[in-house]
């Protein structure tokens, strides 16, 4: 196990070279960067710069070097724990993250959670109810959410609950209220929760489908082992069987493709976050992809790939452990 | 269908897939769309498709039709054709293709010959002793003084902020999304066929390459690339850009699919008959292993295309999809944006348009996947 471990760890090098190698030269061949946006006026807008100032901007960012020469610059500061700083606002770019993260995290962790919630419960009734109607109600219900694209239902949604000529539960976008500053604790949590109801519905709906689907699967084939049979046999409960015998067997599984997810927790969710106006990681990628700042793309990029692959290395690693049956040795 | 010539491998998954409501029902929504798609400018236009006044017949529409709208109109429906008789044309294939470059050739030099008229002034009001007109009588990008009208009649999707009429905006905007999907998908199985199949076949130091690749481009968030992608081009894309794009990032699913099935199917006793017999790379490819995952494909294909459409759809509503009055889904969605507090008719519609496109894209891929593999079934 531990050969293999130190061999996979050994692997992640190559591939997260080549995916901060692959974004960092996109990014620099793109047309337009950090100094004509910042003041170059003309088209992009901006301050007028003069051509000495621009200078001095474009050899402060690294831009009049080749893109490989810079990238070795970059990855030889990222080595040394440093991820440079924003050509936006001069900002050091863990800062920025950092900023950002515990929205994003309590967006995509508080969906993450209830789509299981929800939908594992919804997958193992399908399962036991096989072929009745509740199944295929279940089926048809998750498959249509999956279909509707959340732009379009966040947008319905603010339209008709959230301030719109219709009902006015909710606040329409933010992440609080602008007197916010001056609630109590507990006031300021509410308010919180009210601006997170309608991203986490948003964010969440759609992957009902995939994972109810999963746990029916799964259900489906732990109930028909012998086990079950032997449990049945022996007179216990059903629900004894169901939650007790079946269904955790039936979550190993799931466990695997709950970890595959977790890159989704901190990558966070560009549309969502546009429509909805909450300061959190996907703003911030597509903020700096418009303004190429450099430095913070890489950031954000280098952390999700890191984040994707060890998600990849611990669904493997549980795999085993939750299986004693399969081994890498 | 004779029943000898039905039982073929196609003819049996065809059987299981047509008993299937709900896939049958999906690709029955697939084609009427693309039928929509198709005669989308005869079914919203602001030109009559026959008017007689002071005694004179014309069809303001039909000359006023652009080349390109020309082919959708005659290539789709021939494409149909040529499907529907596919067995004629494989029975005498060097015929059929002479009668394909005719016919091709009679219709571009017909377009070509074809000078649209650029007329402006609509035919809704204009006096005539008779004039048919096409279901919706408003073209897509016309702006008329009906600005924010809710659903109606007369506009049954209601107009935007310029008075755009919704309804004919979404039938030409179905053309966009559809072609997207198909092109873009075409693309992407391609690239994921050939990458897919060189680690799966050969193995070794090509497997590794192609594996670590397709690592690589799942680790990028996947709206992420694509902005990165695009942003070589500016926010100004034409169709074939916003296809492309698409086609590059999507075709790592495909690879994995076809690298496993090769792997799978390399061992198989058929294959190393075909090898033992001294069949070269090229003939086990083609011949034994291609035909035998096509299966697979196709569903990830199917999937793949109901991707494609909503990726399209965000790209248009993050305002890095097609040139600004160029009708879109996702544009139509965008714009809905800033008018939201009242003006639902602007997300409703399209929404809807994108579900219902997306969601029998599913069922017919959904089908797809029982009919192939009927151990996955779940029902």
């Amino acid at each position: 196990m531990t050969t293999y471990l130190i061999r996979r760890l050994l692997l992640l090098v190559p591939t997260l070279i080549g995916i901060t190698l692959l974004t960092f030269l996109l990014i620099r061949l793109a047309p337009g960067n950090a100094a004509l946006l910042k003041g170059g006026g003309g088209e992009n807008g901006g301050r007028a710069m003069t051509a000495e100032q621009r200078e001095t901007v474009i050899k402060l960012y690294d831009l009049d070097k080749p893109a490989h020469v810079a990238y070795a610059l970059w990855i030889w500061k990222v080595f040394h724990g440093n991820l440079g700083d924003s050509f936006v606002d001069h900002r050091p770019v863990t800062q920025k993250i950092s900023e950002r993260l515990p929205l994003t995290i309590s967006l995509t962790g508080t969906s993450l959670i209830l789509s299981y919630l929800v939908a594992i419960p919804l997958g193992v009734v399908a399962a036991i109810k096989r072929g009745q109607t509740v199944d295929r109600t279940i089926s048809f219900v998750v498959f249509v959410l999956y279909s509707i694209p959340s732009f379009a239902a966040a947008l319905l949604l603010i339209l008709f609950v959230a301030g719109g000529d219709y009902l006015n539960l909710l606040p329409m976008y933010g992440k609080n209220s602008i007197n916010a500053s001056e609630m109590s604790d507990g006031a300021w949590l509410l308010d919180r929760i009210r601006h997170m109801i309608l991203p986490v519905i948003c964010l969440t709906y759609a992957s009902l489908a995939s994972i109810s689907r999963y746990a029916r699967v799964s259900m489906l084939e732990v109930l028909g082992q012998d086990f079950i049979r032997t449990a049945r046999a022996k007179g216990l409960a059903e629900r004894v069987v169901i939650l007790r015998h079946a269904l955790r067997n039936a979550l190993i599984p799931i466990i695997t493709i709950f970890t595959l997810e977790l890159p989704v927790l901190i990558s966070g969710a560009i549309i969502l976050e546009e429509i909805f106006s909450l300061p959190g990681m996907g703003q911030l990628v597509f903020q700096s992809l418009e303004s190429r700042d450099i430095p913070v793309i890489m950031g954000c990029t280098t952390l999700a790939a890191v984040i994707t692959l060890l998600s990849y290395l611990l669904a493997d690693i549980l795999y085993v452990a939750v299986d004693p049956r399969i081994t890498y040795e | 269908m004779n029943a000898a010539s039905s039982d073929t491998y196609t003819g049996r998954i065809w059987r299981r897939f047509s008993a299937d409501a709900f896939a049958r029902n999906g690709l029955r929504i697939v084609i009427a769309l693309f039928v929509i798609a198709a005669l989308a400018p005869l079914l919203a236009n602001s030109h009559a498709i026959l008017r007689v006044a002071d005694g004179q017949i014309s069809f303001p529409l039909f000359s006023s039709l652009e080349s390109i709208e020309w082919r959708f109109l005659i290539y789709v429906p021939l494409g149909g054709l040529a499907f529907l008789f596919r067995q004629n044309f494989v029975a005498r294939p060097g015929r059929s293709a002479l009668i394909f470059a005719g016919i091709i050739a009679v219709v571009e030099i017909a377009i070509a010959l074809h000078h649209p008229i650029n007329d402006s002034t609509n035919d809704r009001d204009r006096a005539a002793s008779f004039k048919l007109m096409p279901p919706i009588v408003y073209s897509p990008i016309e702006s008329t003084l009906d600005q924010f009208a809710p659903p109606s009649r007369r506009h049954p999707c209601g107009t935007d902020s310029t008075g755009r009429d919704i309804a004919a905006r979404l039938l030409h905007g179905a053309r966009i999304s559809l072609s997207i999907g198909f092109v873009s998908q075409t693309i992407a199985l391609s690239i994921g066929i050939l990458f897919g199949g060189l680690a799966g076949y050969y193995r070794g130091w090509s497997d590794i390459v192609v594996c670590r690749f397709i690592e690589i481009m799942d680790c990028f968030p996947s709206l992420l690339l694509i902005l990165v992608i695009i942003s070589f081009t500016g926010s100004q894309n034409n169709i074939f850009v916003i296809m492309a794009v698409i086609g590059f990032t999507s075709w790592t699913g495909v690879a994995r699919l076809v690298r496993g099935e090769f792997l799978r199917l390399s061992a198989q006793p058929f294959t190393l008959a075909a090898k033992a017999v001294g069949a070269g790379d090229a003939r086990i490819i083609l011949r034994h292993l291609l035909p035998n995952s096509l299966g697979p494909i196709l569903v990830v294909g199917t999937f793949g295309v109901a991707s494609a459409i909503l990726i399209e759809s965000s790209l248009s509503f993050l305002g890095f999809g097609m040139q600004a009055p160029t009708p879109s889904w996702g544009d139509i969605l965008s714009e809905s944006r800033r008018y939201i507090d009242f003006a639902w008719w602007l997300a409703f519609f399209p929404g809807l348009a994108i579900l219902i496109t997306i969601m029998s894209y599913n069922f017919v891929g959904e089908g797809l996947r029982d009919a192939v593999d009927p151990r996955l079934r779940v029902k």
